[in-house]
């Protein structure tokens, strides 16, 4: 506000001022009741409860994983399977090899360990006599042959041939074990990701200026999912500089064509957290433009792969719009649609369209806009109170919420209208051909809603910071 | 055993009626008890005869085209039940109901052959309970109306409310329908 235009009179000033003063302290009044301390607890235990039981669970399904690994390990390697079964026998004649010959072998204990640490004190026990038979056996396996024991019977050296033979086997079986594992993860490539980690991911198809300052505003909101899933053609060398700023992201490249559904599915599409696909311009001249029926194309595809992937489509010819929309994609992003507004605001209200370059420039430095979860204690609760939260706490501006809404719903719009059966009908019917009865969420925003406008658990705040 | 007024007026659609006309009523009612899963009315048959029922419960299901795992089959879906409650029924019903049961003291069924001689049954009507039922015919009760008219008006009325509830609930189901069709159709 300019000073100038304060032409009320002193006494007038103070009063309307005193008014002022008197509302804040108001607000301040409501905030205090809404118990910020008690507020903040309950978020907090909540929390912390949920991350303990997601800690818990991610071990158990680690050890679960592996076991489950090892079986199907087990029964795809032929290899490996022989190997554990001769070991097994190894270990089967030894035991037999001990029982038969246990004198010869316990006396071959006490002449060769002589004083030194022994299971059975004084006298070596069974266990000393087995260790020391197994020992012999792996010796003899493994073609060391220290020759320091060595069957004496008939029966002994039965017994080991038919071992020193199992060897032979077991030897070149494991030997070819491990080859084999090693040339199966040649053959199949490195670029075969792990999927443990990718849950919730961000999936960017196409190679675009605009990536690398989109990696850069995510990089910086610490709230955001690390991992990012980078698919295009272009030159690897190229990405990888790119990216190679980036501390807290974690960023794969995939060089494929990201119209494909085996290359997305590659990506984890169905575990992603958002797929936004970019006009793309690798192996493109300078001079030439993105086919954006690649765009429509993809977004059709991910669709089709799972109706619940949240994509981010970012056209650049608003011809496409429509199409993106019956792809049923969650949000288009056409950036010229903002141009005009922001050349003729520098004509009727100078002022705004500096506003905006601050607010976005201001980003990086977990300023500017920003979309903040509600603590839980305070849904149900109205505008002005929660506004009051936010000033007296944080010290934010409350601008707005930003709403998931679920698009159209079939059910809701029947509601109770006509009669029951032809509307269990419908449900049943559209359900068990796969058609979702409600259209994919959407994020509405409300700007400035009036005072007694009421939150529920779909709000989050948008504040300016 | 016959019928008296009392259980006559207990019918909504008699309710308006003085003592002495239903008495009248209830003279030409022929009074049927039957077993449980007896079918009391088959869908797509015409009647002249409206079925009023004094204790026990009824189903009230129609054949419809679905779509199953091995195709389109013809499955009977229950609609309704309809149950007394003065009398109550004497037994229980022979199935856990899967759609609402509306209880009244006594319920008349078919109530569209009171002025239509070859009404069309849409629906199916099964005895869930032991039922105890009577029988009204179009041309004893048009005789009767026909005598004294003033019974026409209440009872009409009610026939005609029904009607006309029918009619608004098949408007919204044929736009519940489009919609679902529509809907279908751009996914």
């Amino acid at each position: 506000m300019q000073p100038e235009e304060l032409t009320q009179s002193p006494e007038e000033e103070t009063t309307s001022f005193d008014k002022l003063e008197e509302s804040i302290q108001a607000n301040k009044v409501l905030y205090d009741r809404l118990h910020q301390s008690l507020i903040d607890e309950v978020v907090a235990t909540v929390e912390d409860e949920d991350e303990v039981q997601h800690y818990k669970d991610q071990q158990k399904t680690v050890a679960w994983d592996y076991l489950k690994k090892l079986k199907h390990f087990y029964q795809a390697n032929d290899l490996f399977r022989y190997a554990v079964w001769s070991l097994g026998l190894m270990l089967i004649s030894t035991a037999i090899l001990t029982i038969v010959e246990y004198d010869l072998f316990k006396g071959d204990v006490i002449s060769d360990i002589g004083n030194t640490f022994q299971f059975g004190e004084g006298d070596p026990n069974w266990v000393d006599t087995f260790f020391h038979t197994f020992w012999w056996s792996v010796v003899t396996f493994t073609t060391v042959g220290y020759g320091d024991v060595s069957p004496v019977t008939h029966l002994g050296k039965l017994l080991t041939i038919i071992i020193m033979l199992l060897n032979f086997g077991i030897v070149t079986l494991l030997g070819g074990a491990v080859a084999s594992v090693l040339v199966a993860a040649r053959l199949k490539g490195d670029d075969k990701l792990d999927e443990n980690k990718f849950h919730g991911h961000i999936i960017i198809a196409g190679w675009n200026p605009a990536v690398q300052s989109t990696l850069r505003l995510i990089e910086a909101d610490r709230d955001a999912n690390p991992v990012v899933i980078l698919i295009n053609e272009t030159e690897a060398e190229i990405v990888k500089r790119a990216v190679s700023g980036f501390e807290r992201l974690d960023v794969t490249h995939l060089s494929e064509n990201f119209t494909q559904e085996a290359v997305l599915k590659d990506a984890f599409i169905e575990e992603c957290g958002t797929f936004m696909i970019m006009p793309d311009y690798s192996g493109l001249l300078p001079n030439e433009q993105p086919d954006e029926d690649k765009t429509v194309l993809t977004s059709l595809t991910a669709k089709s792969i799972s109706d619940s992937i949240q994509v981010v489509a970012y056209i650049l010819d608003e011809e496409y719009i429509s199409h993106l929309k019956r792809a049923n994609v969650n949000e288009i992003v056409f950036p010229d649609e903002h141009i005009p507004h922001m050349l003729a605001k520098h004509v009727t209200d100078p002022g705004v369209p500096q506003l905006f370059d601050e607010l976005i420039t201001q980003e990086g430095q977990d300023k500017g806009i920003q979309v903040v979860t509600i603590p839980k204690g305070l849904t149900g609760l109205t505008h002005n109170k929660i506004s009051a939260y936010y000033k007296f706490k944080h010290q934010w501006l409350l601008v707005g919420y930003a709403i998931r809404k679920a698009g159209f719903s079939l059910e809701d719009q029947m509601g109770e209208s006509g009669s029951p059966l032809i509307r269990n009908m419908i449900t049943e019917q559209l359900d068990s051909a796969g058609i979702a009865l409600s259209s994919d969420e959407h994020v509405i925003v409300e700007i400035n809603p009036s005072d007694d406008y009421v939150i529920d658990d779909k709000h989050k705040a948008l504040v300016l910071r | 055993m016959s019928v008296n007024a009392e259980q006559i007026q207990k019918i909504n659609h008699f309710s308006k009626l003085p003592e002495d006309m239903c008495g009248k009523i209830a003279d030409v009612v022929e009074l049927k008890k039957c077993n449980p899963k007896t079918r009391l009315l088959k869908e797509g048959d015409t009647g002249d005869t409206m079925v009023l029922v004094f204790q026990g419960q009824v189903e009230v299901s129609k054949n419809m085209m679905v779509k199953a795992a091995s195709g389109f089959t013809m499955s009977r879906k229950s609609i309704i039940r309809l149950e007394t409650t003065d009398p109550p029924p004497a037994t229980d019903p022979i199935t856990e109901p899967t759609v609402a049961v509306v209880q009244a003291p006594a319920f008349g069924i078919g109530e569209f052959s009171l002025v239509l001689d070859d009404a069309i049954r849409t629906a199916h009507v099964h005895a869930m309970t032991h039922v105890e039922y009577g029988i009204l015919k179009l041309d004893d009760f048009s005789k009767i109306v026909e005598e004294n008219p003033s019974i026409g008006g209440p009872v009409y009325f009610e026939v005609a409310k029904a009607a006309v509830n029918n009619l608004a609930t098949a408007s919204q189901d044929i736009s519940n329908l489009t919609q679902a069709f529509f809907f279908a159709l751009t996914r």
